[in-house]
C-alpha cells in the first residue's frame, strides 16, 4: 500500500533586499552589531539563499537565538564614518490559504509557549491594557475570533501616522497618542492579546511588490496549526504568506531590530536611511543593486542633536 | 580591652572562632598579640596607620571623578595552608581550561558554551577569530573571587580575566601590617612569595626577544586603579605609559617614545580594555603577532557571568579532570525552565547584571526589601539575557577592629587569588589574595561598593 507522504506545497519565489546606512559626525573606532536581516526558514516560507554585505566588512559570526532568529554578530573595527549593511536574497513562499479550525482560547493557558509569549517584555507590558483588552475581546470568544477583534480594533481606532513616535515607544503610550505605525500597532495588538492571555509574538519582516520600509505583524499560537499571522497595521487575520518575507519574530521591536548595538566613537549617528525591496521573482540581488536601492531611501536626521543612543538608533519598522 | 566573643546565635562560619567561641587554632596567636597590646595603643596604630595609607596615596576609585585611601582593617586574615593547597590547585586548574576554551573559541570553535550565549557576550570579539597569541597563552594574570563555606571548603563566584585589579593592595596591606604591627606575626611562619619575579619572567617567556622591552599602558591618573598601575611599574621596573606614549609604525611594529628614541615595545603590560581609543592600531599590531599583550584581547568572552555557567564543563573537556573547586550553582535566564524557577524562588537567590563589575548591578535578594523583588522580576521578564540568578550563599565573616568602641565586630569577607600563566604553560598562584570585607550587614565585597581590605597571609 502506498503511503500518502501530502501533495507539495504550492509556493512562490520572491527576491529581497534590505539595506541600511549610518552616518556619523567623527571617525567610528569600533561597531558591534547584531544583525538579524537573514529570512526565516519555516512557517509558510523556506530560506534559499541569503547574503549579507558591510561596509566596512568587519568581522562576523553566525548563531541562531532563543527564537529561532538566525543572527550574525558583525564588529568592525575598520576606522569609519559611514556603516552600511545590506542582505539580499531568495525565499519561497506558500500559496496555500490557511485552513484553520477555531478553539477556545481557555485551550492555550499551560503550553510552553504561554510563559515566554503572555509575559512582560521591555516594550510591552500586558496588565496596562488588560481593561482595554477586555472590553474589545476574549470571555467566551474563541482564538480566531478574539484576535480579530483586537486586530480590527487596533485598525480602526491607531490612526497610521509617521514621526510621532520613536522605536522606544510603548504599547499603553501609542494608546494614549491614538497613532502611530506599524510597529506601534503591533505592540498594541499584542498587549491586548496577551493582556487576554492569547500568546503572540512580533514579527518583523518586509512586504511583497513593495519598495519602501520594513515592515511588522502579529503572530499568535495556535494549538493545532502553530504559529499564525494577522496584521494590525492592514486589519487582516491569516494574510497571504506570499504577502511577506519574514526576517524575525520575537517578543516585541527590542528582539527582532533589524541592526542593534554600539559604536564607539567621539561623535555620533546623524543619519540613517533604510529600504526594503521585494519581488515576486527570481532574480539575484546584488550589492551593487542594494547601494542603488539606498541612494533613493528617505533619510532619517538625527534632529535632536544628541548623540543617537547605541541600543536606541531611530531606524525602525513603519 | 579587646572583646572577642560573639552571640552564641551566630549563623555564618566565623573565620576567628569556632561555634563555642573558641578561638581557631591558627588565630590564637593573633589574639593573644592584639590583647597584649591592648585596646588604646591599637586604636592608636590604627589611626597612624590610616594616615600612613593616605600618605601613600594608596587609592581607590568611588564614584566618577573622587577617590579614597583604601579602607585596611589590619588585623590580618590567617588562611591555613591545607586549605591553601586546594585553593591553588583549583585556582591553576580553572585558568588552564579556561585558556584552552579561549583558544578553541577563537580557533576551531567550541562547543561547550551554548553559541547564542557566548556569541551575544560583549567582549566576545569576532576579529580574533583564526589568531593564536604568543605561545597560545590568552590569560596571563588572573584573578578569582572565593567565599569561604567553612572548614576549607571554598567556592568560587567569579573570574576575572580581562584587567583584574587588586594585587596591590595584596602586597601593600601584607607590607603595611608587617611595617606597623610588627608584633602580630610573632609565632608564624608566612608563605612568602614573590610577584616581580613572576611578572617578569612571564613577560619574558611571551617573546623571543631575550631582554624584551616591556611597558605598562595606563588610563592615567584618573583611571580607576591608577595606584596599582604606579605601584606596579614601580615594583616591576617597566615604564608607566599613556596612550601618547605609544606609536604603532609603519612597519606594524609598537614604540614607545622616549627622550633619546623610540623604542621598540616586545610586551605591553596593558590596564585599559578599549586598545584602539588609546593607541590607534594596536589592536591590529597584536593580532599580526607584532606585540605581546598582556591580557590579550577577547579574554573578556569568558568572564562574562553567563559564561561561567560553562566553567566546570572547561575543565572536564580540556583537563579531563573534575573541578577541585565548587562554583556557585548559577542560572541561565534565557532559558525558560531556569527563568521559571528563578522567577519562583527570587527570594533566596543572588541576581547579577551580566556585564556588571564592581558590585554594580549585584542584587543579593534575602538581604533587600520587598519592594525590589517585583522590579528585579520584572527586569527579569523583559530582559533574560542579561543577567543570571545565582543561589545565596550563607559565606564567612571575620572580626573586624572597631577603632572607636575596641570591639571586634565580624562582617563577610571573600577573597580574590591572583595568578599568572607564563608561554609555557606554568601556573604561579600567589599565596593568599586580597580579603575584601563587606560593609556590617552586606554581603558585597567588592571595594567599589565601600568595602574594606585585610592583610592576609596563608601560614604553615
Amino acid at each position: 500500500m502506498q503511503t500518502d507522504v501530502g501533495s507539495p506545497i504550492e509556493t512562490v519565489t520572491a527576491s529581497f533586499i534590505y539595506a541600511v546606512r549610518y552616518g556619523y559626525s567623527d571617525t567610528v573606532i569600533h561597531n558591534d552589531n547584531q544583525l538579524r536581516v537573514f529570512p526565516r526558514d519555516g512557517e509558510g516560507q523556506s530560506a534559499c539563499e541569503t547574503n549579507i554585505w558591510s561596509i566596512p566588512a568587519g568581522r562576523g559570526v553566525d548563531y541562531k537565538d532563543r527564537f529561532g532568529n538566525q543572527v550574525r554578530r558583525l564588529r568592525v573595527i575598520e576606522p569609519h564614518t559611514t556603516f552600511i549593511v545590506a542582505a539580499g536574497g531568495s525565499v519561497s513562499l506558500s500559496t496555500e490559504p490557511p485552513a484553520v479550525d477555531d478553539v477556545p482560547v481557555t485551550d492555550l493557558q499551560n503550553l510552553p509557549e504561554s510563559f515566554e509569549y503572555t509575559s512582560v517584555s521591555p516594550l510591552v507590558e500586558p496588565e496596562t491594557l488588560a481593561d482595554l483588552a477586555a472590553g474589545v475581546g476574549g470571555g467566551d470568544d474563541g482564538l480566531l475570533a478574539t484576535v480579530n477583534s483586537v486586530v480590527q480594533w487596533v485598525y480602526q481606532n491607531i490612526l497610521y501616522k509617521r514621526g510621532t513616535t520613536s522605536v522606544a515607544t510603548t504599547a499603553d503610550q501609542v494608546v494614549a497618542a491614538g497613532e502611530g505605525v506599524c510597529q506601534d500597532k503591533t505592540h498594541l495588538a499584542l498587549g491586548m492579546l496577551r493582556a487576554l492571555k492569547v500568546p503572540c509574538r512580533y514579527a518583523s519582516g518586509l512586504i511583497t511588490g513593495q519598495t519602501g520600509e520594513t515592515h511588522s505583524w502579529v503572530e499568535f499560537f495556535h494549538p493545532d496549526h502553530g504559529w499564525l499571522g494577522a496584521d494590525p497595521t492592514r486589519g487582516l487575520i491569516l494574510p497571504p504568506a506570499r504577502d511577506y518575507v519574514k526576517l524575525g519574530v520575537g517578543r516585541d521591536y527590542t528582539d527582532v531590530s533589524p541592526v542593534t548595538g554600539s559604536f564607539l566613537s567621539k561623535g555620533e549617528a546623524e543619519d540613517i536611511a533604510a529600504i526594503a525591496h521585494v519581488t515576486l521573482d527570481e532574480s539575484r540581488p546584488t550589492l551593487a543593486e542594494a547601494l542603488e536601492l539606498l541612494e533613493r531611501a528617505y533619510v532619517v536626521q538625527n534632529e535632536s542633536g544628541n548623540p543617537v543612543a547605541p541600543m536606541e538608533r531611530p531606524e525602525r519598522d513603519r | 580591652m579587646v572583646t572577642t566573643t560573639l552571640p552564641k546565635s551566630v549563623q555564618f562560619y566565623s573565620e576567628w572562632q569556632d561555634p563555642d567561641g573558641r578561638i581557631r587554632e591558627h588565630y590564637a596567636g593573633l589574639a593573644t598579640s592584639a590583647e597584649a597590646l591592648g585596646f588604646s595603643a591599637l586604636a592608636q596604630r590604627w589611626s597612624s596607620a590610616r594616615r600612613q595609607v593616605e600618605l601613600d596615596a594608596v587609592t581607590f576609585y568611588l564614584d566618577p571623578g573622587s577617590y579614597r585611601p583604601m579602607p585596611t582593617d589590619f588585623l590580618p586574615r590567617v588562611i591555613p595552608v591545607a586549605h591553601w593547597e586546594t585553593i591553588a590547585a583549583g585556582v591553576s586548574q580553572r585558568l588552564r581550561a579556561i585558556n584552552r576554551f579561549l583558544v578553541d573559541l577563537y580557533n576551531d570553535g567550541q562547543d561547550v558554551v551554548p553559541d547564542e550565549v557566548i556569541y551575544t557576550s560583549q567582549y566576545f570579539y569576532p576579529e580574533v577569530q583564526g589568531f593564536r597569541p604568543p605561545k597560545d597563552v590568552f590569560v596571563h594574570i588572573y584573578g578569582i573571587d572565593l567565599v569561604h563555606m567553612g572548614d576549607g571548603r571554598y567556592v568560587v563566584l567569579e573570574d576575572n580575566l580581562r584587567i583584574p585589579s587588586g594585587i596591590s593592595y595584596q602586597l601593600k596591606s601584607v607590607g603595611m601590617a608587617a611595617s606597623l604591627f610588627p608584633e602580630f606575626s610573632e609565632g608564624y611562619d608566612i608563605l612568602p612569595y614573590d610577584i616581580r619575579d613572576a611578572y617578569l619572567s612571564m613577560f619574558r617567556s611571551l617573546t623571543d626577544n631575550p631582554e624584551p622591552v616591556c611597558v605598562l599602558l595606563t588610563d592615567g591618573k584618573y583611571g580607576s586603579a591608577f595606584f596599582e598601575h604606579r605601584y606596579l611599574s614601580d615594583l616591576l621596573g617597566i615604564p608607566l605609559v599613556e596612550g601618547p606614549d605609544l606609536y604603532v609604525g609603519l612597519d606594524g611594529k609598537v614604540y614607545v617614545r622616549t627622550l633619546d628614541q623610540d623604542v621598540q615595545v616586545d610586551v605591553i603590560y596593558r590596564r585599559v580594555e578599549d586598545l584602539d581609543l588609546f593607541v590607534p592600531g594596536l589592536r591590529e599590531a597584536y593580532l599580526d603577532g607584532k606585540v605581546a599583550l598582556v591580557n590579550g584581547i577577547g579574554t573578556g568572552a569568558a568572564d562574562d557571568k553567563l559564561v561561567f555557567l560553562w566553567a566546570p564543563q572547561m575543565i572536564e573537556r580540556y583537563l579531563g579532570e573534575t573541578p577541585v573547586l565548587e562554583q556557585a550553582r548559577s542560572y541561565n535566564l534565557a532559558d525558560m525552565d531556569s527563568r521559571r524557577f528563578a522567577l519562583e524562588n527570587l527570594d533566596h537567590l543572588v541576581i547579577k547584571t551580566r556585564q556588571g563589575y564592581g558590585g554594580l548591578g549585584v542584587f543579593v535578594m534575602p538581604d533587600l526589601g520587598e519592594g525590589y523583588k517585583a522590579r528585579v522580576a520584572n527586569n527579569i521578564l523583559q530582559n533574560p539575557l542579561m543577567f543570571i540568578a545565582q543561589e545565596t550563599l550563607d559565606f564567612s565573616q571575620h572580626m573586624v577592629f572597631n577603632e572607636h568602641t575596641g570591639s571586634l565586630e565580624p562582617h563577610h569577607i571573600d577573597l580574590r587569588v591572583f595568578a599568572v600563566q607564563s608561554g609555557d604553560g606554568s601556573v604561579s598562584v600567589f599565596p593568599g589574595g586580597l580579603t575584601r570585607v563587606a560593609q556590617s550587614g552586606s554581603r558585597i565585597t567588592n571595594n567599589s561598593s565601600g568595602g574594606l581590605c585585610k592583610p592576609t597571609w596563608v601560614v604553615r
